[in-house]
C-alpha cells in the first residue's frame, strides 16, 4: 500500500464529492428519523386504541424486524412500483427519486423498532400511576399525556437514541439503489482512482464523527432522564 | 410465482451445489453459524475486558466497542475486503471476508450483551467466591460466566437473527448467498422483480421469525429457571433474593 | 535464536518472491485458477439447469488452460474484487469482462484483447431519445465499478450517471423509467435489449470501444507471453470464433456479429 494515494483527498473535486455525499447521508438520516419517530408514535397509539386489529400492527413490526433492511429497500424501490396501477406507476417513476424510496424503506423499518421501544416504555409504567391520576380527577387523555407518556418516553429515551444511531448507519445501504450518499461516493472514488485507502478512510471518519455525536447526545439524555422511582 | 420457485428454487436453496460451490440459503446459514461460533469467544473476551479490574484493558475494550458501534457494518465489510488485502497482502474469498467482518461486528454487540449479563449478577457472588479464596479467573470461570452465559442465551439468539439478516450484505461484494441468488434470478427473468424480492423477503422472514420465536421460548425457560433459583431463598432470606435483570 | 529464525524466514520469503514464476507454478500445480463473473449473462453466469458457471469468458479461459496443458479451476469474483484478487495471487488469470484502462494497466498487465465490443447506451424506444445530446438533463444507469460507469461520466457530462451493483439492477432502473438510458457494454446490454420485447433501442453512437483482455498479475512476463501465444493460436485455429458463435452468434438470442479479431495490447494502449 502506498500512502501517496492520500493525495487524492487534496483534490477540490474529491472534497466536493465527499461533502455532497455527507450532506445526502444527513438528509437521508433526518428525513427518515422525523418520519420514523412520528410513525412509531402513531403505531403505538393505533395499537393501544384498537383502531386496527393489534395483529395488523404486530405483523408490520414483525416484517420489518425479520427481513434484512437491504431487501426491504429493494422491495420498495424495484418491487412496489411494479404492482402499482399503471398511472401511479408512471407518476412514481417520473417524480419519485431513489432518495424518496430509501426514506420510505428506512423510516418504515425504524418506525417498527421505535414503536416497540415506546410500547415497552409504556408497559414499564406501573398501572397504579394511571389509576392514581384518574382518581385525582384527570381525564384519560390528560393522565396519559402528563403521567404515563412522559414517564414512558423518559424510560425509553436511551433505546430511542440507539434507534437513531442504527438508522444513521443503515442509511449506508441506500447505495444499492443509487442514492449518492457517503458509501456511494466512496465506491465511486475507489472505482475511478483506485485510491482505495483514502476512499474508505474518509467515510469512516465522517461516520464516526456523526455517530460519536449521537452517542454523546445519548449519554446526556440518559443522565438527564435518570429518575428514581 | 410458483414457476419461479419450481425453476429456481434449488438455486435459492443451495446455489450451484453439488456441481459447484455451495450458495443460496445454505451459504447464508453456514456463514451465520460460522460467524456466531467464531464471534462467541471474541465476545466473551470483550465482555470480560469491559468488566476487568485493570483500567487500561477496560479502556481498550471500550474503544473497540465504540468504534464498531459507530461504523456501518457495510463499511467494516469494505475495509476487510478492499483495504486489508492491500495492507496485509492476504486476501480471502468474499464469504470469509464477510464472516470476519461479522466476527468483528458481533464481537462488540454480543460482547455488550454478555457484559450486561455479567453486570446483572449480584455483586455478592463475586465477593463470596473471592472471600472463599478463589482467584479472579477461577471466580469468572466457575461462578460468574456459567450463570451469565446461561442468562444471556436469549440475547445470543437475538444476535443470531441479526447475523442472519446481516449476511445479506455479502451480496454487495459477490458472495453467492441467498440475496445474490435472488439477484441472479432477476438477471434471467428481468421483468419480475416484485415476485423475486417477495420470495426473498419471505425466505428471510420464515427463517428469522422462527428463530425469534424460538428465542422467546428459550427466554421463558431461562426466566423460569432463574425464578426457581431465586424463589428458594425468598422463603428464608427475602432480602438476598432480588436479582436485577 | 529467535532473531536467526526470523532472518531465515525473511530470506526464504524474499527468495520465494524474487524467484517465483507464476507460469512455472501453474504448470507444476497442474491447475490454472481463473476468475470469472457468476452473474453476467452470457460471459459468466450460473446455468439454472446445471447450476454450474458457464459463459464465453469461461470457455476462453478453459481453452487457454487446455492450450497450457493444465486443469481449469474457476472462481467467481465481484466487479471490485477483480484487481485485488489478481494482485494478491488468489487468481492466476482474470477473464471476467475485464476491459483495458490506463489506470488499471498501472496495477495489472493486460493480454491481447480477445473480445472487442462497443459500450452503447440503451434507451426506451418511445422516449424519443436518438443521440447523446438528447440525454442532457436525464439520468443514465451503469454498473458500479465498471468502465462503462467511468466513461459515461466522462462523456455524458450533461447527464446524471447513477450506478447500481449489477446489470439486472441497472436494467430494472431503465425498464421502470427511473433512468432514461443505460450505459453498458453492448455484448451484455444486447441480452436485456432482446428480452425487452421491442421496447428498447440502442443509440447509434458508441461511448467507446471496450477491449476485454485476460488480466495477469504485474511482473509475470512469462505468463503474459504464454497467454498471448495461446490467444493467437486460438484465433488462427478458429476456436475463438467458435466460442463467440456459441454465445453471441446467429444460433442464439444475441445475434451479435464479431466485429474485431484478437487485437494486440499495443493497439489500444
Amino acid at each position: 500500500m502506498n500512502l501517496h494515494s492520500l493525495a487524492v483527498l487534496a483534490d477540490p473535486n474529491v472534497q466536493l464529492l465527499f461533502l455532497r455525499g455527507t450532506l445526502t447521508t444527513l438528509e437521508l438520516f433526518f428525513a427518515s428519523a422525523i418520519a420514523a419517530y412520528a410513525l412509531g408514535a402513531l403505531l403505538v397509539v393505533i395499537r393501544m386504541s384498537g383502531w386496527l386489529p393489534s395483529a395488523a400492527v404486530g405483523a408490520f413490526v414483525e416484517y420489518h424486524r425479520n427481513v434484512p433492511s437491504i431487501v426491504q429497500i429493494f422491495v420498495w424501490y424495484f418491487g412496489v412500483p411494479q404492482i402499482l396501477p399503471q398511472s401511479w406507476h408512471t407518476y412514481a417513476n417520473a417524480h419519485l427519486s431513489a432518495f424518496f424510496f430509501a426514506v420510505v424503506a428506512l423510516s418504515l423499518n425504524a418506525a417498527a423498532y421505535i414503536s416497540e421501544d415506546l410500547r415497552s416504555g409504556i408497559r414499564a409504567v406501573p398501572t397504579g400511576q394511571m389509576e392514581a391520576a384518574r382518581a385525582l380527577g384527570m381525564s384519560y387523555l390528560k393522565a396519559m399525556r402528563w403521567v404515563v407518556v412522559s414517564q414512558a418516553v423518559r424510560g425509553a429515551a436511551p433505546a430511542l437514541v440507539n434507534q437513531a444511531l442504527g438508522l444513521l448507519k443503515t442509511t449506508s445501504l441506500a447505495l444499492a439503489i443509487g442514492v449518492k450518499e457517503l458509501m456511494y461516493v466512496a465506491r465511486q472514488l475507489d472505482g475511478e482512482t483506485y485510491a482505495t485507502f483514502p476512499s474508505y478512510l474518509t467515510p469512516t471518519l465522517i461516520y464516526l464523527a456523526c455517530t460519536l455525536t449521537l452517542m454523546a447526545i445519548g449519554s446526556r439524555v440518559q443522565q438527564s432522564t435518570r429518575f428514581t422511582r | 410465482m410458483t414457476e419461479i420457485l419450481s425453476q429456481y428454487g434449488l438455486l435459492l436453496l443451495v446455489g450451484q451445489f453439488p456441481d459447484g460451490p455451495i450458495g443460496g440459503l445454505a451459504l447464508t446459514l453456514l456463514m451465520s453459524v460460522a460467524a456466531l461460533l467464531l464471534a462467541f469467544p471474541v465476545a466473551v473476551a470483550v465482555a470480560i475486558a469491559r468488566t476487568s479490574p485493570i483500567p487500561a484493558i477496560r479502556r481498550a475494550a471500550a474503544f473497540y466497542v465504540t468504534a464498531v458501534r459507530g461504523i456501518p457494518l457495510l463499511l467494516i465489510i469494505f475495509w476487510a475486503f478492499f483495504v486489508l488485502p492491500l495492507v496485509t497482502g492476504v486476501t480471502s474469498s468474499p464469504e470469509i471476508t464477510v464472516i470476519c467482518a461479522l466476527v468483528v461486528y458481533e464481537g462488540a454487540y454480543l460482547g455488550e450483551a454478555i457484559r450486561a449479563a455479567l453486570e446483572a449478577l449480584p455483586k455478592g457472588q463475586t465477593d463470596a467466591s473471592r472471600s472463599l479464596g478463589m482467584s479472579y479467573t477461577a471466580t469468572l470461570r466457575k461462578v460468574i460466566l456459567p450463570q451469565a452465559l446461561f442468562n444471556c442465551l436469549p440475547s445470543m439468539m437475538n444476535q443470531f437473527v441479526l447475523i442472519v439478516k446481516n449476511t445479506s450484505l455479502a451480496y454487495i461484494i459477490g458472495a453467492q448467498e441467498v440475496t445474490f441468488s435472488a439477484n441472479s434470478i432477476n438477471a434471467q427473468l428481468l421483468t419480475r422483480p416484485f415476485e423475486v424480492y417477495f420470495i426473498l423477503a419471505a425466505i428471510y422472514f420464515i427463517l428469522c421469525y422462527s428463530l425469534s420465536r424460538l428465542s422467546r421460548v428459550v427466554e421463558n425457560r431461562v426466566l423460569r429457571k432463574r425464578s426457581r433459583v431465586t424463589n428458594q431463598p425468598i422463603t428464608e432470606t427475602p432480602s438476598l433474593a432480588r436479582v436485577p435483570s | 535464536m529467535k532473531r536467526v529464525a526470523l532472518v531465515i524466514l525473511g530470506l526464504s520469503f524474499s527468495c520465494s518472491t524474487a524467484w517465483s514464476d507464476q507460469l512455472a507454478d501453474i504448470k507444476s500445480r497442474g491447475v490454472l485458477t481463473c476468475g470469472v463473473f457468476g452473474d453476467l449473462v452470457p460471459l459468466g453466469y450460473q446455468d439454472p439447469k446445471t447450476r454450474s458457471i458457464v459463459g464465453l469468458d469461461v470457455d476462453v479461459c478453459a481453452a487457454i488452460a487446455e492450450d497450457l496443458g493444465v486443469k481449469l479451476d474457476l472462481k467467481t469474483v465481484s466487479v471490485d474484487a477483480r484487481i485485488p484478487s489478481l494482485e494478491t495471487g488468489r487468481i492466476d488469470l482474470m477473464t471476467a469482462s475485464l476491459a483495458y484502462t490506463p489506470v488499471r494497466a498501472k496495477q495489472i498487465d493486460f493480454s491481447s484483447a480477445y473480445m472487442n465490443v462497443p459500450v452503447s447506451v440503451l434507451v426506451k424506444k418511445d422516449s424519443g431519445i436518438k443521440s447523446f445530446a438528447d440525454l442532457a438533463g436525464k439520468k443514465v444507469s451503469a454498473n458500479r465499478g465498471s468502465t462503462s460507469e467511468v466513461f459515461a461520466r466522462q462523456k455524458l457530462t450533461n447527464s446524471e450517471v447513477v450506478s447500481f451493483d449489477n446489470g439486472p439492477a441497472s436494467y430494472l432502473a431503465l425498464a421502470q423509467d427511473k433512468v432514461q438510458g443505460m450505459a453498458m457494454v453492448k455484448s451484455a446490454a444486447v441480452g436485456f435489449h432482446n428480452r425487452s420485447s421491442g421496447q428498447t433501442a440502442f443509440l447509434d453512437e458508441a461511448l467507446f470501444w471496450e477491449h476485454d483482455c485476460v488480466g495477469v498479475k504485474k511482473g509475470e512476463p512469462a505468463l503474459l507471453a504464454a497467454v498471448n501465444t495461446s490467444l493467437d493460436k486460438l484465433e488462427s485455429s478458429g476456436r475463438l470464433q467458435t466460442i463467440w458463435d456459441r454465445w453471441y452468434g446467429q444460433s442464439n438470442e444475441y445475434q451479435l456479429p464479431r466485429e474485431k479479431k484478437v487485437t494486440p495490447a499495443s493497439e489500444f494502449e
